[in-house]
């Protein structure tokens, strides 16, 4: 039925697929999907090697240790990992940028993507980091267990990225 | 759990997570900057399918097995402030937290700087969070719908279900997803995809 090799299937089969994966996240984790607490969990080991007082910031502290917090830097790697290896077996290989941003903001080599790229991952860790999730955590996750917070945060970053795209170039 | 437990189940479901997503091209820079321009509607499409699907999931675990709920508390400044500047990242980045990481799979090379974008905004907010919580002055409830309606979370869950499906037949009708994915897998329409099939590596 699903066959492995297609470069796309529809979206509502790959979402459900997705949805799905809160059974074994909810009976053997006892937590949501959630993506964004794993690059704080990531940042502060890094940050570690560098500066002793990390262990001694209860955010970052909390965030270095424990099964649910591994657990989770797991997920994402493994989404690379999946991604990967859902690219080789359908052969659908990318440019090192998309060409999306030729259109948008005229990068057409890695070099002159990279300054926007750094600061479009800051921002987008910082306002999650301050809203308490992101797209999986408060969109996938709080929105199917109808958290009202949750909806808040998804239609104010649906809000922020339109806004922000609509004063960008037509892609 | 044992840490080893933890990491093997979170590397199996981060694999699933991921081949759907590659598969679904809601990895795209062209789509998730597309679907904030309200050009593409995949993202939007797949998103609901994925509350979907976990509304009904999470309605059976908590309604017959009583599964507990891992709610988020709401916290109104945060969530509204914390999620635009989350928005105006996504649209810059052309991707999420999570998508980043299947851009780096699927071999675009720029997600590497998202990613280390990202862990240094992670860590400067890990550092600042006790003023920036101090300034929100904010403590929470995990408040959910079901509880503002006074009904079953089963109930309401269902109801929400039944709803966004009826959203997604009226963007399916809109928009039907064949159209939408590119000729590219990109998200770049027909017209206007020409260079980005030029220098296109041959698998």
């Amino acid at each position: 039925m699903l066959n492995l090799t297609e470069k796309a299937w529809s979206p509502y089969i790959a979402g459900a697929i997705i949805g799905l994966l809160q059974i074994p996240t909810f009976l053997l984790m006892d937590t949501a999907l959630g993506a964004s607490s794993s690059y704080v969990t990531v940042a502060a080991h890094i940050a570690a090697l560098f500066d002793s007082r990390v262990t001694e910031i209860k955010y970052l502290a909390s965030h270095m240790w424990g099964a649910k917090n591994w657990w989770q830097v797991a997920v994402v790697v493994g989404i690379a990992l999946g991604a990967f290896l859902s690219m080789r077996l359908s052969g659908a290989r990318r440019q090192s940028i998309s060409p999306v941003w030729r259109r948008v903001t005229g990068a057409t080599t890695l070099a002159s993507r990279a300054p926007l790229a750094f600061l479009a991952g800051f921002i987008m860790l910082f306002g999650a980091r301050i809203a308490g999730g992101c797209t999986s955590g408060h969109g996938i996750s709080g929105m199917a267990q109808l958290s009202i917070g949750s909806t808040l945060a998804v239609a104010a970053m649906f809000a922020g990225g339109i806004l922000t795209a609509m004063l960008m170039k037509r892609a | 759990m044992s840490l080893l437990n933890a990491i093997l189940i979170g590397l199996a479901t981060g694999i699933v997570f991921g081949f759907a997503l590659e598969k679904s091209r809601v990895f795209e820079p062209g789509i998730i900057f597309g679907q904030m321009q309200l050009r593409n509607f995949i993202m939007l499409k797949m998103f609901f399918a994925a509350v979907i699907a976990g509304l009904i999931v999470i309605a059976v675990m908590h309604g017959a097995y009583g599964v507990k709920l891992n709610l988020k508390p709401l916290l109104f400044k945060a969530d509204i402030i914390g999620g635009l500047i989350l928005g105006v990242g996504v649209a810059l980045a052309g991707a999420c937290p999570g998508t980043t990481l299947a851009q780096i799979g699927a071999g675009y090379r720029d997600a590497w700087f998202v990613l280390l974008g990202g862990l240094t905004g992670a860590l400067v907010y890990g550092y600042f969070d006790a003023p920036i919580s101090a300034f929100f002055n904010e403590s929470g409830q995990r408040v959910g719908l079901d509880q503002l309606l006074g009904l079953p979370f089963w109930s309401v869950a269902l109801g929400f279900a039944v709803v966004l499906v009826f959203v997604l037949i009226i963007l399916e009708r809109q928009w039907a997803w064949p159209n939408e994915i590119g000729r590219n897998y990109d998200g770049l329409k027909e017209s206007d995809s020409n260079a980005a099939t030029d220098g296109q590596a041959k698998s």
